[in-house]
């Protein structure tokens, strides 16, 4: 079958952003096309997203853009598998560009959030938000009165560290490492430096979750297009997709039947990703994973099968997973300091690891990085997403 | 809304019974309840009781929330043969430990909704 490759990537800066979705979106979407040396009008499939889960509903997003940039496609799709979302868009671009149906996909993703201190001022006029982000979940957690994650998640962490003697500074160490990576990082939301102290010191907003263990919802838009070999031809900086998989497990949020701290989804993704490319996990150079806490980096990396169970934290701690280790991990500084619209997380995980293919991360470069892996997941990690990414002629990024 | 299996859940729950459904045709025991068996997808399922004493095996507090704010407990229960139940822990979140022994009560929120709890035994 056909090769797919990734010729164009876009992001806005990561914050709180005053355009509308709409035209937030269209700038990406402009963007990643000259990146791609793309028109709309060549455009054939077009694949987006919701605009946020504190956000008022809009349909037909995808419909709108089209008309926007005049765009007369062979599909158009709108998907909501929550913080999957956009990487399942990637990976129906992906399958239909491969069987031959269409030649080029642009995928994209703009969240307008309403600010959380706006939703604190004023309650009243947003409680149909706070009762839609009650009711996410079923009956028999949503009567506890949860209108996040966060709480499964401190239970999850608390259970991994009590399961493997993990300490308090393993997990806080990792916000402080993702902030020095998005230091180097112009568009993170994030701009200064964070002290292991200071996160420790932190509020502890879910125990044992400290308010700088926890990545904040914001603003911001990113964009991809997948062509064709054909398309991508005589293209130097077009990365290959070398292998895709997506695994769920059968739970909702709470794994009524599993371990709170273990993740199957994950690793069966991983492992079919890879075999599907034909690498080992010892042949990734850069990894982007979605770790929306501090807590779940490690566990993510243990199931993605960077470390085996419970020794990620010691890895972490002996610099093995930042600029000069085994692996690069989450050098856009993750959701935790990148920053996290969620819906665009997995658009802009791409877009870092298509950056360090190219040779194009500036500063956050890992020399001669020439296979990479994006990984996303949905709800409390119930499902999973894992592509592996590689320079389709074996050049090195990076060494000019 | 709820699910018929959910609304008779709860509404079994304020009557102090702790139940969930259990197949008729393969055996099964269904948590949560459900009007279908997944497993043969027989629709005669009956409600059995479950255990009321379990395991501690996570817990922890949320501040953001609709009920069961902080200074609340939400807790995560193990129970044999069923699995693991959310649910809200009564006791100050300083004196418990993953492992503990708890058992089941009924509680009343403040806004008059019945559900389930778990007090630490030991």
């Amino acid at each position: 079958m056909a090769e797919v490759y990734i010729t164009g990537v876009a992001m806005t800066d990561i914050g709180w952003h005053e355009l509308d979705a709409h035209e937030l979106g269209a700038r990406v979407c402009v963007e990643s096309l000259r990146d791609a040396g793309l028109l709309p009008s060549q455009v054939e499939g077009l694949l987006s997203t919701p605009h946020g889960y504190m956000a008022d509903t809009r349909k037909m997003i995808t419909q709108r853009m089209a008309d926007y940039l005049g765009m007369k496609c062979g599909l158009m799709l709108e998907i909501d598998s929550g913080g999957n979302s956009s990487s399942v868009a990637v990976h129906i671009a992906f399958d239909r560009i491969r069987l031959g149906i269409l030649d080029s996909c642009l995928i994209f993703a703009s969240q307008r959030e309403a600010p959380p201190k706006r939703i604190k001022n004023d309650i009243a006029g947003h409680f149909h938000l706070i009762k839609a982000a009650n009711s996410l979940y079923d009956s028999y957690q949503a009567a506890y009165g949860v209108i996040s994650p966060l709480p499964f998640y401190a239970m999850s962490i608390q259970r991994y560290m009590y399961r493997h003697g993990i300490a308090p500074e393993d997990i806080a160490r990792v916000a402080v490492l993702l902030r020095d990576h998005a230091l180097r990082h112009p568009q993170a939301a994030y701009k200064e430096p964070l002290s292991l102290e200071e996160v420790l010191a932190s509020n502890l907003i879910s125990p044992p979750i400290h308010r700088l263990e926890s990545s904040e919802m914001h603003d911001g838009a990113a964009a991809v297009v997948l062509v064709s070999e054909e398309l991508a031809r005589g293209n130097d900086r077009a990365v290959r997709v070398a292998g895709i998989a997506e695994a769920h497990d059968p739970t909702s949020f709470i794994p009524y039947r599993g371990e709170i701290d273990r993740f199957p989804c994950v690793e069966r993704a991983a492992r079919t990703a890879l075999s599907r490319s034909g690498y080992g996990i010892a042949d990734i150079d850069v990894a982007e994973v979605y770790g929306a806490f501090a807590g779940m980096e490690p566990m993510m990396y243990e199931e993605i099968g960077f470390f085996a169970p419970g020794e990620a934290p010691a890895a972490i701690k002996e610099w093995r997973t930042t600029f000069g280790g085994d692996v690069l991990i989450n050098p856009s500084g993750g959701r935790l300091s990148l920053g996290h619209p969620a819906y665009v997380t997995p658009l802009l995980e791409f877009t870092e690891v298509v950056r360090q293919l190219r040779g194009e991360a500036g500063e956050r470069q890992r020399p001669g990085a020439s296979v990479g892996l994006v990984h996303t997941e949905q709800g409390f990690i119930n499902g999973s997403i894992v592509a592996i990414l590689d320079q389709p002629d074996g050049r090195a990024a990076g060494t000019g | 809304m709820q699910d018929r299996a959910a609304e008779e859940f709860f509404s079994r729950l304020a009557e102090g019974r702790f139940q969930t459904m259990r197949c008729s045709g393969c055996g099964e025991i269904h948590y949560p309840p459900r009007v279908i068996c997944p497993l043969c997808l027989g629709e005669d399922l009956e409600w059995v009781d479950m255990p009321r004493e379990g395991i501690l095996a996570a817990f922890t507090q949320q501040k953001d929330a609709i009920r069961c704010r902080k200074p609340d407990v939400l807790g995560l229960v193990e129970l044999e043969g069923i699995g693991n139940v959310l649910t809200r822990i009564d006791a100050a979140f300083e004196e418990l430990r993953i492992g503990q022994r708890v058992v089941f009560d009924t509680w009343t929120s403040p806004d008059s909704v019945v559900l389930h709890q778990f007090r630490p035994i030991d």
